[in-house]
């Protein structure tokens, strides 16, 4: 199995450093290689066997040798956050391919080479075991994508590429600190006997060791911020993700496919991956934060889509208010939620990837993406209108869709969360909760009214849509209304999808029915890990509960100067720093102090004994 | 001269035999072509005595070290030396290549002996070896007003700095009472103890010696003459510049500061650090708006020196806390490398695109991705180093500057030292973010606009085998970064021999 995922990540490589010159040669070459690496991930899907254990590992030495403390693994394996991820990394490029097949005839060899390489680093973002191991491939992933956009995009393409670029580099510049803060932390306070001169990157060994001796809850406070930036820019949560839409539209169809249906998740990922768990006390404390802008950015995302002109832009908000759901499900802390969370990132790429295809389609066709422009496309074109009825019912959430599994499961963890699972109502949750109900509305509303516009009414189509070839064909102002009884237009009809586009979105559609008719087969495969995480988080937020418990008691107890856990002389139990009561102070709750790795501070410990306790 | 000082010095010797050689030969056959073989020959001989010598460490003889930065400053120079004789090996039209070829040779001798240096002295000798040739390379380069000014501004300017050097050498003797290194660590380290009156002409000494340093590093504040310099020069002379002065200056300022200087540290890294604040962010920000390609990599060459006195920062404020890991060594040698390789090889792109014109502008490159998609490739992958992009040795040189910049905020240093720390390491990031911006523009003309005008004629063959071979080495250390993370941490001398011979020079 091992070295079907080592294959699976490195074939796109090979594929693209060996890929033929000539653009039919190339194309061909890249979809074989597209698909073989589908299969590969199609076996491992098949053959992962759940729980929470590492699948397929592949461990080599790569950076340590005599006198190099640092131990940088090249450590790749599946598990139940990364292997669905994994596998619509590799669906979506084939998917990427075979749309681009007509669409790309400038430099084509060099597109697929790119495309392939992306696939690479996708596919090792995801499977990547190694602290930075995961950010090689995090930041590698940009260049590829750079280039796709800069070259192959439209007007502002050059605009867009460096936005894209530099917007990401800025945030994940600061994750990287975070992520030696991390390491450096876990070299400065040994369990056991540690090997000596040796400095773990392994992420699951992070992850044990961090669970069993949890970080000085200010210091994870600083980590998570700077671990925040980074994923945030990529996910993205709502006051960063002014790159998003730009990037998007600016990029060439395959490259939307690729930047909405995967890289996006790459963001949720990495919370998932390193925030909650290696940093449980601050995700808990960071928890309502992130849930305000994650419900931000779904009404927000929402509400800029009602208002697009543009399909690509429209559908491009869509995600910001999608990636708010994942993130609300994934820091609901609760069980259901952070499933949903995590089918919905699986659900999201599917559908959207599919949208970015079919308005790739659709812009081969008729040169815009101006919804003013287009009308009754349904009659036109048959089978791209039911495709687009798949994808855009599924990206509403309607029952039997993909969709609809995703948001409903994270809804119910927002509303047991609210309701169910905290005491003291918390009227913030409730709040979120409702509202984030409204993002449902909402995108049906939008999505629905793309629908109507652009597939119903009379046919409108913009004229000079058989000038196929050539770079800059002439566009028409105006949108030439053609009435639908004519029939008879100037222009030869045009033709529908054929085989290729058929086979590209067929998976797609299928894989959204099958999720939403029986979402077990996924969510079981899923679950053992993410409710893993789930305990986790919800042990670190009970400690924060009864932290805060504690600090109230003392403080009510200095009131009636009674006898204090800060009066307690014993070295093992240091006096709370003083919070205050409210899940909005984050820094002020833990105290703003310089950054520490060395100097052993008591860990997190919630046990001050209480006075009043046997 | 002892026979073991001439067989020590062999690979110095052979290097300053083939410069005379090569300069005396030049004025009597009127050939420009063979020249650059007879370099190459030189540099190999140097490194093959080099390589014998390798397997035993000869003991320190008269005035000189042969330690760990010794051996890694040897072996970088020669390797820096057979890629700029590559670079240069075609001669220019104005000819002067034997001259241009010898003066190359002793910039890398000169950069040799300031690591083995024992004696003030000789390390000013040293350091002048690399500076006055320089001035003869940056006449012979080209013949024309820009070349003029940047030429006599460059004398001026590194004379002042040389000046400057002196003057806190002079003082660093009348505080050390002798102008052997040990001598004067072993006074310094006892300072405080016998008068402590001097410590503030210490650390005066160590101001001007930085400041003099800081000339050749091309750090803020004495990095003003290095864009109008690099804009008035030749592709290969910016390459030598942005590269030589700088390993020399390096090594020279770890050598005196933290070998030489015991008890200055808590001075010195605070210096270091405002000096690597101020020059990356300069560096950086102003780069953003520069379209000539050598202006605008002067500004880049000014925020890489920022990043390299990161870690000489961290070394410094590690003399004596010597954490167990991350010491700052490691980190500047690293960065060190990788720096070079990939600014060398963008000089080399761009000398080899040049051909009979040379490229100036940044326009001049629009849609090269497309009609001459190697030389592209090769200029995108050292662009992407420089900003440091996984998986590329540029990121590795970052995660080791970074993390050493990280470790001495957070790690056994800590109080006010780690605060100052970890903000340098977030300025650092962010600088890093802001220089993608600058390099990525490049790449952006390069590859996303049309070209201007014809295919440009065919360049030199050194230049191209040159930037090749600083792609080559350049993947396989992002690949393979292990064996330069080990070679550059062998740089570091072992403190513990200061301390020994300080107690010898206390006993009598």
């Amino acid at each position: 199995m091992s070295i079907l995922l080592l294959t699976s990540i490195f074939l796109p490589l090979a594929g693209a450093i060996l890929l033929p010159a000539r653009r039919e040669r190339a194309r061909g070459v890249a979809l074989l290689t597209a698909l073989l690496t589908l299969a590969l991930a199609v076996v491992l899907v098949g053959c992962y066997p759940g729980g929470t254990a590492p699948f397929a590992k592949t461990d080599y030495t790569w950076l340590a040798g005599s006198g190099v403390p640092l131990d940088v693994r090249f450590s790749v394996a599946l598990d139940g956050l990364s292997i669905w991820l994994y596998a619509l990394t590799a669906l979506l490029t084939v998917v990427a391919v075979l749309i681009s097949w007509e669409a790309i005839a400038e430099q084509a060899p060099l597109f697929y080479r790119l495309l392939l390489i992306l696939e690479t680093g996708m596919l090792g973002v995801f499977t990547a075991q190694d602290l930075f191991l995961f950010y090689v491939f995090f930041e590698f992933t940009l260049i590829p994508l750079f280039f796709l956009i800069g070259i192959w995009g439209s007007e502002e393409r050059r605009y867009a590429a460096m936005k894209f670029f530099l917007f990401t580099l800025a945030g994940s510049m600061l994750t990287f600190l975070g992520l030696l803060a991390i390491m450096l932390w876990d070299f400065y306070h040994p369990i056991g006997t540690p090997a000596p001169w040796k400095m773990t990157f392994s992420i699951p060994e992070l992850t044990t060791r961090y669970a069993a001796r949890p970080m000085d809850p200010a210091m994870q406070m600083w980590i998570f911020l700077a671990l925040f930036v980074g994923f945030a820019v990529k996910v993205p949560l709502v006051p960063l993700h002014t790159w998003l839409p730009l990037a998007h539209v600016q990029a060439p169809a395959a490259g939307s496919i690729d930047l909405a249906g995967v890289l996006l998740k790459i963001g949720a990922y990495g919370f998932a991956r390193f925030s909650i768990p290696l940093l449980p006390a601050a995700a808990a404390a960071a928890m309502p934060w992130i849930l305000i802008l994650s419900v931000a950015g779904i009404l927000y995302g929402a509400l800029v889509a009602l208002a697009q002109s543009d399909i690509k832009k429209l559908i491009a908000y869509s995600s910001v208010s999608h990636m708010g759901f994942c993130m609300a499900g994934l820091f609901s802390a609760n069980r259901l939620g952070i499933e949903g969370g995590t089918l919905q990132l699986l659900s999201h790429g599917l559908a959207t990837g599919g949208l970015f295809a079919l308005v790739g389609m659709i812009y081969e066709r008729y040169h815009t993406r101006k919804i003013a422009d287009l009308g009754g496309l349904a009659r036109r074109l048959p089978v791209l209108g039911f495709f687009m009825a798949v994808m855009t019912l599924s990206s509403i959430g309607l029952p039997g869709t993909s969709g609809f599994v995703g948001e409903f499961l994270i809804l119910i963890g927002l509303f047991q969360r609210g309701w169910a699972e905290t005491l003291p109502p918390d009227a913030l949750l409730r709040t979120l909760s409702v509202l984030a109900v409204l993002g449902v509305v909402l995108g049906a509303w939008y999505m629905l009214w793309l629908y109507q516009r652009v597939f119903f009414g009379p046919v409108r189509e913009p004229q000079g849509q058989s000038h196929r070839e050539g770079d800059s064909p002439i566009f028409p102002d105006h949108a030439s209304m053609v009435p639908e009884k004519s029939g008879q237009s100037p222009q030869p009809p045009v033709r529908d999808l054929n085989l290729r586009e058929i086979l590209a979105l067929a998976p797609l559609a299928v894989l959204i029915i099958w999720i939403g008719v029986y979402p077990r087969f996924f969510l079981d495969r899923l679950a053992p890990t993410m409710n893993q995480l789930t305990a986790g988080m919800r042990q670190a937020e009970t400690r924060l509960e009864r932290t805060k418990d504690e600090i109230r008691m003392t403080k009510e107890c200095r009131i009636s100067k009674c006898r204090m856990p800060e009066d307690s002389t014993d070295p093992r139990f240091p006096p709370p720093r003083p919070f205050r009561h409210s899940s909005f102070d984050i820094l002020s709750s833990f105290g703003f102090r310089p950054l520490s790795f060395a100097k052993p501070q008591a860990a997190f410990s919630p046990l001050i004994p209480h006075p009043s306790s046997p | 001269m002892t026979t073991a000082a001439v067989y020590f010095l062999l690979p110095e010797i052979l290097v300053i035999a083939t410069a005379v050689t090569i300069y005396v030969a030049g004025a009597f056959f009127h050939t420009q072509w063979g020249w650059g073989w007879l370099a190459l020959l030189g540099t190999a001989a140097a490194a093959a005595v080099l390589a014998l010598q390798s397997g035993r460490s000869p003991a320190p003889v008269g005035l000189l070290y042969s330690d760990g930065l010794v051996a890694f400053t040897r072996w970088l120079a020669l390797n820096l030396a057979g890629l700029l004789v590559l670079l240069n090996f075609r001669p220019s039209a104005d000819g002067g290549a034997p001259e241009t070829l010898g003066s190359l040779l002793l910039t890398v001798a000169g950069t040799m002996l300031v690591a083995s240096s024992q004696d003030l002295v000789m390390m000013f000798v040293s350091l002048e070896l690399i500076s006055i040739p320089t001035y003869v390379l940056l006449y012979l380069g080209r013949r024309d007003a820009l070349n003029q000014e940047a030429a006599a501004k460059y004398f001026y300017l590194s004379v002042l700095a040389s000046a400057i050097f002196l003057y806190g050498l002079s003082f660093l003797y009348g505080v050390g009472r002798s102008t052997n290194l040990e001598a004067i660590a072993a006074a310094l380290s006892a300072l405080e103890q016998t008068s402590p009156a001097f410590v503030s002409f210490a650390k005066l000494a160590l101001v001007l010696i930085v400041a003099g340093l800081a000339f050749r590093l091309a750090a803020v504040p004495f990095h003003f003459y290095a864009p109008d310099v690099y804009q008035g020069t030749t592709h290969a002379n910016a390459a030598l510049l942005s590269v030589i002065p700088k390993a020399a200056a390096l090594v020279a300022l770890l050598r005196l500061g933290w070998w030489a200087m015991p008890g200055m540290e808590n001075f010195a890294w605070k210096l270091v650090l405002i000096l690597s604040l101020l020059t990356m962010t300069l560096g950086n920000v102003t780069a953003l708006w520069q379209d000539h390609l050598r202006r605008l990599m002067a500004y880049s060459s000014i925020a890489h020196a920022g990043y390299l006195l990161i870690g000489v920062a961290v070394a410094l404020a590690g003399r004596n806390a010597s954490p167990a890991v991350f010491d700052g060594w490691t980190a500047v040698f690293f960065y060190l490398c990788v720096y070079a390789l990939a600014t060398i090889g963008t000089f080399a792109v761009w000398h080899y695109l040049g051909g009979t014109r040379s490229v100036e502008g940044l326009d001049e490159l629009a849609g090269l991705g497309k009609i001459r998609p190697t030389a592209a490739a090769l200029l995108a992958l050292f662009l992407f180093s420089l900003t440091g992009i996984p998986p590329l040795a540029g990121f590795w040189g970052k995660l080791q500057i970074f993390a050493a910049a990280m470790n001495a905020g957070g790690g056994p240093g800590g109080g006010e030292t780690g605060l100052w720390f970890t903000v340098l390491a977030v300025i650092g990031v962010l600088n890093a973010a802001i220089a993608a911006a600058y390099y990525l523009r490049i790449v952006g003309v390069m590859y996303f606009r049309i070209p201007l005008g014809a295919p440009r004629t065919e360049g030199d063959r050194g230049a191209l085998l040159a930037a090749v071979a600083c792609a080559a080495l350049l993947v396989a250390f992002s690949v393979l970064p292990g064996p330069l993370v080990r070679a550059s941490s062998q740089a570091q001398p072992h403190v513990g021999q200061v301390a020994n011979l300080s107690h010898d020079a206390d006993a009598p």
